[in-house]
């Protein structure tokens, strides 16, 4: 990446990385989901984000150079964009489903404004992608919704709370604001106040994502250059 | 005659079974049996290739591997609720499975060493596979033979995939290319076991009902009539020096498979078996409050 003024490719780069990201992070439920039908959704969730990092990255390329795959793996990983809620490991299912919920209610509020773009291909891109992260929410609902006995919802309570300076650092002023009014609309009971600490916000990285990076470009980088 | 021998002579004459229909305890104790460890074949599939999901190194091959493990996963979900119908609940299938009293393929149970596995267990495995299962198409047990339709349908796409993979890797660098010979040398025992042992077929009960269509020692001569060309043109070597069609006998020969090592393996002792039942184990019992809830919801 060039050293240069943001433009706008790098929020295009930086919901791309996102959705890379986060569809890397759903794969590791592949094979040991809590059950056979959310394997496949979960599955099936990141195939979506995949292939909505890479229709990004295929249109931030236009712009910046290169090709989808060096974007998405021939950068060094503080060039990734990407926000530090979705670098987290969160193996846990009461985590994965509210950072799942956060990061949709959060992105759903980002291709909203997308849609809304001046820069026709991204607009129609993101309209595109709205269509399947609509069956994303769903999920995402569905599972807010269903852990709502004393157990679980004392689980989903706890994994918001963590995941909540994270999310609030998904995006920035007016949007993080409606973001903001989204969730306590939605659930009244959970306290959506405060601000994302740098830690949290975009242009920070975790400790989780260089061994992240290390083996999502492990083949690749086992033979510079090569086709796959 | 009995109504037992009426049966057999309704299977063996080409007969279908329907869920509902009366049948011998036999038959449905095998077919249980069988179609459980399809099943858990499947399953059990998905973890050898799911840490490769993670390495795919293009966005193309990420998204190809996910589909593939996808759609095994689905299998399964099909595979276990012809066992529901037949009256072995899902969960006790997987409690079977994860704590050693059922079987999975011999295959599952090796561990993946590099993206050339990724590309010959999806190529030449599924191959191998799918030569059983299109076995399976005339299954006696009607219900069974229907999802397997669907079931070669996308495992032929594997196969496609696979494919692919290699041929990237074969056309590719010096180092990619011993990648992959490397992988056919690695699987080429397990694969040469898949099929099972020569069993005289009027020995083979399941064969017998027409659960399966097909003998061990005839699946593996297609595989290898169907593959061995496939791979030897890629320029890959088959290790087995005594490998050869022997036109007189209208057939292959091949160095006898080792026959202790696949007993030992699905009995579950291969290189890669607990491993993989402990990380099952593990995962079913932190996701217990799950489905507890869920369970909870639906009544």
């Amino acid at each position: 990446m060039s050293a240069r003024a943001p433009s706008r490719s790098d929020a295009l780069l930086a919901a791309a990385d996102d959705e890379l990201i986060l569809g890397w992070r759903d794969s590791e439920w592949t094979g040991i989901a809590p059950s056979l039908e959310e394997d496949v959704a979960f599955s099936s969730i990141a195939q979506n984000e995949i292939g909505h990092a890479r229709a990004l990255y295929e249109l931030a390329a236009r712009e910046t150079g290169g090709d989808a795959d060096a974007l998405a793996f021939d950068r060094e990983p503080a060039e990734y964009r990407c926000c530090p809620l979705v670098e987290l490991r969160r193996l846990e299912w009461a985590d994965t489903i509210a950072r799942h919920w956060l990061y949709e209610t959060a992105d759903a509020v980002r291709i909203e404004h997308m849609t809304a773009s001046d820069w026709p291909e991204l607009a129609g891109l993101a309209r595109k992608i709205q269509r399947e992260e609509a069956y994303h929410r769903l999920h995402a609902d569905m599972w807010v919704d269903r852990l709502t006995g004393g157990e679980e919802r004392a689980r989903l309570a706890q994994a918001l709370q963590g995941a909540w300076p994270y999310a609030l650092g998904v995006l920035d002023g007016a949007l993080r604001e409606r973001f903001r009014e989204r969730v306590a609309a939605r659930l009244p009971w959970f306290d959506a106040g405060g601000d994302p600490g740098a830690e949290h916000a975009r242009g920070a990285h975790t400790v989780e994502l260089r061994p992240l990076w290390d083996e999502m470009t492990m083949v690749r980088r086992s033979v510079p250059g090569a086709q796959w | 005659m009995t109504s037992e021998a009426q049966f057999l002579e309704h299977v063996q004459s080409g007969g279908v079974v329907e869920a509902g229909d009366p049948m011998p305890d036999e038959y449905r104790a095998l077919l249980v049996k069988f179609i459980a460890m399809h099943g858990n074949s499947e399953l059990m599939g998905v973890l050898p290739e799911r840490d490769w999901i993670l390495r795919a190194p293009t966005l193309q091959r990420k998204l190809a591997l996910t589909a593939k493990v996808q759609d095994e996963v689905g299998h399964a979900q099909l595979i276990y609720r012809v066992c529901e119908d037949l009256g072995a609940p899902r969960e006790e299938l997987l409690d079977d499975l994860l704590e050693g009293r059922a079987k999975f393929h011999n295959v599952f149970h090796y561990p993946t060493r590099t993206w050339g596995d990724v590309g010959v267990i999806a190529w030449l495995i599924d191959a191998a596979a799918i030569v059983s299962q299109k076995a399976l198409l005339k299954c006696s047990y009607a219900p069974y033979a229907r999802i397997m339709k669907k079931i070669c349908w996308e495992e032929s796409f594997h196969i496609l995939h696979g494919r692919d993979v290699i041929l990237a890797m074969m056309n590719g660098t010096d180092e990619q290319r011993e990648l992959v010979q490397e992988a056919v040398i690695r699987w080429w025992g397990p694969i040469m076991q898949f099929h099972g042992t020569r069993m005289p077929p009027e020995k083979d009960l399941v064969l017998q009902y027409r659960i399966k269509t097909k003998d061990n020692e005839s699946l593996r001569q297609e595989f290898l009539d169907g593959y061995v060309p496939q791979i030897r043109e890629l320029g890959l070597e088959v290790p087995d020096p005594a490998l050869r069609y022997d036109e007189g006998e209208g057939r292959w020969l091949y160095t006898e498979p080792d026959w202790d090592e696949l007993r030992q393996v699905v009995s579950g002792h291969g290189p890669a078996s607990a491993d993989r039942l402990d990380l099952r184990r593990r995962m079913r019992d932190a996701n217990a409050w799950v489905r507890r809830a869920v369970l909870a919801d639906a009544a």
